[in-house]
Parts: structure tokens; C-alpha cells; sequence
């Protein structure tokens, strides 16, 4: 199975959010389980970035390169940059991959690559 | 709504302290006691982000108010991140304005030196979104390079401008005694030399250590007080004449306009309204730099200059001591230091400071109207302060 991430699309008026959310942040509408999971594309546009040198201590690396995209549907998303020499603008593939583990387990999110 | 006064204040220095988090914030306030000549208090507040988790020290109100020898008074802790220092006054502006109390303490401390800089960094980024940001290793150092980035193609904001900050907060840092940092740094020794990729190294690129406030253990502390009691203490009148706040996405991703800071403008037009005065007005601030480039994107946000048109004022020495509007005289969280619970009540010190006329060599000439700008999360929850000075 491929893994996916969700945006939240509003079942009242279609607004997409990520993350998720409890209530619209356009129309509002406050009932409960308001939204359908929509898959998120996995192309999108390397808004801004930045190589980190001082991460928290469960990072068992020197530095990270961290970043936002917009993806092609308009969505932005934080994650992590695995570019050897990234751009603003570049366009950028969305990879689910393992983006942190301590003791407590792992976390998959969002790596992007060059596209 | 009645008018609401600051009658004394305290501080500690902020800088790393061997002191349990209790003594950290009833030490500036009995600063404070003695300051106002020991009014009679109604109720403490004491605003800390990281006790629980940090110090290992929760429900802090109780143990500060035992401390000073307080009780039965009420007393609560007050937590919004960095902001939690004006939040906790907003809540004692509250008290006062609504007749609840007549006289309230609001005391804040941080001791986050407890432990080492990468646990630190990682304390205060359980703030950001759990799922979206934290677990990619998102910190707010990290939040501050992406957002120096935009800023820098956007509007031409060099890592010199960002430089300038730095070395004129260390300048204001080097005439205030309670200051973290008393270290005189150049433009020359943290870019040009050949040293100043070690001694200044990329911390989150095109961000550099010296952007970078330092983690700071301190406290302290205000009393306010309603007129009637402000008269009676001795000192000048300062009046809280604006309280303001604004909130904006949790994540930085979701914000329109990645460059805008929406809580920041939000929270400084409310305060100054609430105040009756314009941005041209005020003669003195203290804005949230933790990290340099949010001092130039601060200054736009609230009103001094138009928006993308900080760094030229800095460049002309506007926001120097002595310039049109001096910015951060007590060094800022650069150069004073940013432990984070009280970093609002230390803004509101220096701002109470200054309008008294008791800064001394950072003394601002005619200072009338204060205004603070108290940053939570990246820019997520803002609170603004006015301060006037009344007689």
C-alpha cells in the first residue's frame, strides 16, 4: 500500500485544510466529523527553506534541511528537504518516509526531493 | 473600565541562575514590594512557560505566593508560551480594571538553564503543531530561517541589516546591569572576519548564532494598581493605557502571507487604540527579537515603518538610542536575554524603567509613550502593551 497523506476537505462548503482541523476555517460549520480526507498531491513548489544545525536531541544527525511547499492544489506543508543544494521555486516531490524516531517510536511525514 | 497604574517593579538579572524557579520569580517581586513601598496585594499571577516540564515544578502560583509569605491570597499561573509575561499582565490589568482587585502582583520566571541548549530548543518547540511541524524537527530557530528567507528575496533584507540589530542590541545590552549578554560585538569581527564563520557559525541558514537570542534563566516582576492606591505610592505615574492581543494559525505553512505577522499588527493596532495614540506617538519600544530579523519585521508590523521598509530605518540609525524611535534600549531578548515566561514582564520593566527616567546611560530623552510587543509562538499569539507615563 502506498502511504498518503490527507488534507480535510469541508463537507459544507469544500474548503481544504491541513492539518486537520475541528471546525472550517472558512465557513465555519461546526458539525461534528464535517470533513472527508482528500489525498494530498505529491508534486509541489519549494516555497522557502533552511539548513538547521541546533535540532532537538532525538536527531542522531548534524544538520537537517527544513522546508515549506505549496503543493499543486494550493495546500502548503511543512517537511523536510532532502536537496542537495535546494532553491526557492524549485519543484519538489512529496516522499512519505520515517522523519523522526526516538524511544517512544517512529513518525513518518513528508520528505521532499527534487522532482 | 477603571484606569489601571503600575506602581513598582523588579528584576532579576537574566543570565543562568542557581536559584529553584520559586526564588527566580519572588525575588524581582519583592524588588517590586519595595519599589511600590509594600502596598497591600489582592491577588498574584505569575506567568512561566516551562516549569512543569523543564524544572519539574507545576502549579508555580502556589509555590511563589508561600514564598512571599502571601497567602491566603489568590494566586494562578499563567502560561502562553513567550507571551505568557504580557498575558499574565493582561490578566492583572484585568483584575484591576474590573474592580475585582485594587492591587495585583504579576511576577513571571523561567529557569531554562536547568538544562542543556539542545533540550532547550527542544522545550520550546513543543509549541509548534505536533504533527504538521514538531516531528520534522521544526524549532522556532528553524521557523525564523524560512521566514528570513522570504524576507530577504522579498525586500532586500541583507544578513548585514540582521547584523545591524544584533550589534546595536549588544550596544544597548552593554548600559543595562541586569542584561545577559555584556559583550561588544562588530559588523567587522561576526561577518567579515576570518574568524566569523566559527565564531559566528549558521545556525538556521541564512540565519547565524549571533541572530539568535540567548537562553536565559530570569524574572521579573510588576505591580498594578488602580488610581487610588497609585497616587498614594511615591513614585511616577505610569498608566497601563493599552492592552492588546492577537492570535494567528498555528502553523506557519498556513498563513497566507508567509512574510505577514498578522497577530503582531492585530494586537499593536489594539493596544495603541485602546490607548488613544498612533504609532508616530510612541517614544520608546521593546519588541519580541528573539530572533534579529523579527525586530525589523516587528517594527513594520506595529506601525513605525511601512511594511519592507525596516531595515532602511535601522540603516539610518532611526531605531538607535538617540534615533527616532529607539528599539529594544535594554538590549532586547538579544542582548538583555529571553527566559521565556518572563520576557514580557521584563519588556514591560524596561518600558516602566524609561518612562520613569530612571534608565541611566540607556536613558531615552522624553520618553512619554512605551509600547511592547511580546511575541508567542512563531507570531501565533501576540500581545501588545501600551504604557504612559501621567504626570
Amino acid at each position: 500500500m502506498e502511504l498518503q497523506v490527507y488534507g480535510y476537505k469541508c463537507r459544507k462548503c469544500g474548503q481544504l485544510h491541513y492539518p486537520f482541523r475541528m471546525v472550517c476555517k472558512k465557513c465555519k460549520a461546526n458539525e461534528p466529523h464535517g470533513f472527508d480526507p482528500v489525498p494530498l498531491p505529491k508534486k509541489g513548489k519549494l516555497l522557502t527553506y533552511t539548513d538547521l544545525s541546533t535540532l532537538p536531541a532525538d536527531f542522531n544527525v548534524a544538520q537537517l534541511t527544513l522546508g515549506i511547499v505549496e503543493l499543486e492544489n494550493g495546500i502548503r506543508v511543512t517537511g523536510q528537504v532532502r536537496i542537495p543544494k535546494p532553491k526557492t521555486g524549485m519543484a519538489v516531490r512529496i516522499n512519505i518516509e520515517t522523519v523522526r524516531s526516538s524511544e517512544f517510536g517512529k513518525n513518518l511525514g513528508m520528505v521532499f526531493t527534487a522532482a | 473600565m477603571r484606569n489601571v497604574y503600575v506602581v513598582g517593579v523588579g528584576i532579576t538579572s537574566f543570565s543562568r541562575l542557581e536559584f529553584p524557579i520559586s526564588e527566580i520569580a519572588a525575588y524581582p517581586a519583592m524588588m517590586a514590594l519595595q519599589d511600590a513601598g509594600n502596598p497591600k496585594i489582592d491577588h498574584l499571577y505569575v506567568s512561566n512557560m516551562g516549569g512543569g516540564r523543564v524544572n519539574g515544578q507545576t502549579a508555580l502560583a502556589s509555590a511563589v505566593v508561600d514564598t512571599l509569605s502571601l497567602t491566603p491570597i489568590g494566586a494562578e499561573t499563567i502560561e502562553n508560551g513567550p507571551a505568557s509575561g504580557s498575558s499574565a499582565i493582561k490578566t492583572g490589568f484585568m483584575a484591576v480594571a474590573s474592580g475585582l482587585c485594587d492591587t495585583v502582583m504579576v511576577a513571571g520566571a523561567e529557569r531554562m538553564r536547568e538544562v542543556n541548549n539542545l533540550e532547550a530548543t527542544d522545550f520550546v518547540a513543543t509549541l509548534t503543531h505536533p504533527l504538521a511541524e514538531y516531528i520534522y524537527g521544526v524549532t522556532l530557530p528553524s521557523l525564523a530561517g524560512m521566514f528570513t528567507r522570504l524576507y530577504m528575496e522579498k525586500y532586500g533584507v541583507t544578513s548585514r541589516h540582521l547584523a545591524m540589530v544584533a550589534v546595536k542590541n549588544h550596544a544597548n545590552a552593554m548600559l543595562n546591569p541586569f542584561a545577559h549578554l555584556h559583550q561588544p560585538i562588530t559588523i567587522e569581527g561576526i561577518l567579515d572576519s576570518p574568524e566569523a564563520l566559527t565564531n559566528n557559525p549558521i545556525v538556521a541558514d541564512p540565519l547565524r548564532f549571533f541572530d539568535m537570542c540567548p537562553v536565559s534563566d530570569g524574572g521579573a516582576c510588576v505591580i498594578l494598581a488602580c488610581e487610588e492606591v497609585a497616587r498614594k505610592v511615591k513614585r511616577p505615574l505610569v498608566r497601563l493605557a493599552g492592552v492588546g492581543q492577537a492570535t494567528d494559525t498555528h502553523c506557519v505553512h498556513e498563513r497566507e502571507n508567509p512574510t505577514d505577522l498578522l497577530a503582531v499588527r492585530g494586537a499593536a493596532a489594539q493596544a495603541m487604540k485602546m490607548a488613544g495614540i498612533k504609532p508616530s506617538d510612541v517614544s520608546v519600544a521593546e519588541l519580541h527579537d528573539a530572533f534579529t530579523i523579527l525586530e525589523i519585521a516587528e517594527s513594520e508590523e506595529v506601525g513605525f515603518f511601512k511594511k519592507g521598509e525596516g531595515h532602511l530605518a535601522l540603516e539610518r540609525g532611526e531605531t538607535a538610542l538617540g534615533g527616532k524611535i529607539p528599539i529594544n534600549p535594554s538590549g532586547g531578548l538579544k542582548g538583555k536575554g529571553h527566559p521565556v515566561g518572563a520576557t514580557g514582564i521584563g519588556q514591560a520593566h524596561e518600558i516602566v524603567t524609561q518612562l520613569r527616567g530612571e534608565a541611566k546611560k540607556r536613558q531615552v530623552k522624553n520618553a512619554k509613550i512605551g509600547l511592547t510587543t511580546n511575541f508567542g509562538g512563531f507570531g501565533n499569539n501576540v500581545v501588545s502593551l501600551v504604557f504612559k507615563r501621567e504626570d
